[in-house]
């Protein structure tokens, strides 16, 4: 099979990621953290799903302990200016 | 037979300084443990930035320990297998106005004295470190030997080498109770574990740990906030702070709005290795409020506009915060305590942990070792505290 890229923003493929579940039997948090996997442009937007069911498929199952992937503002990428603008409210 | 739940030593928390300590010691083929109560390196550790630096230091013991740091750190380059994005170009800082370049040509000359690698830049040398700096930057200075690592990368690399030399790694078991009669017994969420010695590297959290002994560590949790700019034109080479708030160090008062003050802002513009950029920084004490400040973030990105102008249309793709283990003369304490035989503490490094990490695991190896320490460690020890010694 073709290589099977799921975080487009850091080009991370399936391999990678099940590999490092593996090899570390880690949470999703440190497979990110390990892998850049989520930490693009996009925040994980785009990735944030199919991450947590490779988790779920590599691990067999809900891993009650397991650290969730966290959600960090701002929702969407803004510029520094936009940020810094006066009179924001 | 080595048992799974006992050890020698047992280090609590496996922030980098945990990790750092459990590399040395498992190193020196002293049977330990590291229990952490998530994963590794998943509290202040990875809501950080990766700056092992001199250039804000004060000269003397600070920039001395940072110094020794340093150089063990290129040397852990040769040793862990796990690359960890370190970097080695130096660092700079630059100067608002013409008053702070005054005192940085005073703050260079005494950092060259103390033999340390600094150098005054003037206003077209900072022009040539990035593109993107404002036309009115005076100027500033460098220090040659500074650097940059990944915090959590270095984590992973140290555990992963330190796992090599006989480390029995227990995450996700937070501590809820140590108590000590011939040895240590520590209970977790995760198992119970015994030790004849406790090294305390909890950070913000060892005041916690303390307590379970009658251990009253003073160390606060200070919040600073970073924000991530995504990837797009190559900003600068090396890490930037501004001078600014060295300023109070020479007891001369800084010049900045009241916001900027108010939430203890300071520029620090770091490239990393993944091409992204982090902004910081702020110092607030609120507890243990992780959550997001809009009005700290916008103050922080008008001070980075101050520097960087044109950065104006660069992304944000994200912000966080994380607890820097204050103390109150800024120092860490590494040190045994003397009404625990076998307890010690390596916390409280504030905003130095990632510089600090290497020397501050040597040292603790060292004292366990009964060696004699690389650096002295007496401005370091607990009991400054009750002695009313601290040096502000």
């Amino acid at each position: 099979m073709d290589r099977i890229v799921i975080c487009r923003c850091e080009e991370v493929d399936l391999e990678e990621i099940e590999q490092t579940l593996i090899n570390y039997q880690c949470s999703m948090r440190e497979i990110k953290l390990r892998t850049r996997a989520g930490m693009g442009y996009c925040g994980g937007r785009t990735c944030r799903p199919a991450l947590n069911a490779i988790l779920e498929k590599v691990s067999g199952e809900k891993q009650p302990h397991q650290i969730p992937l966290k959600v960090q503002p701002p929702v969407r990428p803004v510029s520094l200016g936009r940020i810094g603008e006066t009179n924001y409210e | 037979m080595t048992n799974k739940n006992h050890a020698e030593v047992a280090i609590i928390g496996g922030g980098i300084v945990g990790c750092a300590i459990a590399y040395y010691v498992a190193k020196a083929g002293i049977d330990c443990m590291l229990i952490e109560k998530g994963d590794l390196a998943s509290g202040t550790s990875s809501r950080c930035d990766g700056n092992i630096t001199i250039v804000d230091k004060d000269p003397g013991f600070d920039s001395l320990m940072s110094l020794a740091s340093q150089e063990l750190t290129a040397e852990l380059e040769k040793d862990l297998y796990l690359p960890f994005e370190y970097r080695t170009q130096g660092s700079i800082l630059v100067c608002d106005n013409d008053a702070e370049m005054e005192v940085a040509n005073e703050w260079v000359n005494i950092q060259n004295q103390a033999g340390l690698k600094f150098k005054l830049l003037d206003h077209s040398d900072i022009r040539q470190e990035s593109p993107y700096f404002a036309d009115d930057i005076p100027g500033g200075l460098e220090c040659e030997t500074d650097s940059l690592i990944n915090p959590y990368l270095f984590c992973y690399s140290l555990i992963d080498r330190a796992k090599e030399y006989g480390l029995k790694l227990h995450t996700r078991a937070e501590v809820k109770q140590v108590s000590k009669k011939e040895e240590f017994l520590i209970e977790t969420t995760n198992g119970s574990f015994t030790a004849k010695k406790v090294v305390n590297a909890a950070g913000v959290w060892a005041p916690f740990i303390g307590k379970m002994l009658d251990i009253e560590i003073p160390i606060k949790p200070r919040k600073g906030h970073i924000m991530v700019g995504g990837r797009q034109k190559p900003i600068i080479m090396r890490n930037v702070m501004e001078f600014g708030y060295l300023m109070n160090k020479f007891q001369r008062e800084r010049i900045a709005d009241p916001e900027t003050l108010k939430h203890g802002v300071a520029l620090v513009l770091e490239p990393t290795e993944s091409q992204n950029f982090l902004i910081g920084s702020s110092r607030q004490f609120v507890g243990f409020d992780a959550r997001v400040d809009f009005n700290v973030v916008q103050t922080m990105a008008r001070r980075a506009l101050r520097f960087f102008p044109k950065l104006d249309d660069f992304n944000i793709i994200r912000t966080y915060t994380g607890f820097r283990p204050w103390t109150e003369d800024h120092l860490p304490i590494i040190s045994a305590v003397e009404e625990v035989p076998g307890f010690y503490i390596a916390a409280g490094h504030e905003g130095d942990g990632i510089s600090l990490a290497t020397i501050t695991g040597k040292l603790i190896e060292e004292m366990i070792s009964g060696k004699e320490t690389t650096i002295s460690i007496e401005p370091l020890r607990y009991d400054r505290f009750k002695r009313k010694v601290v040096h502000m």
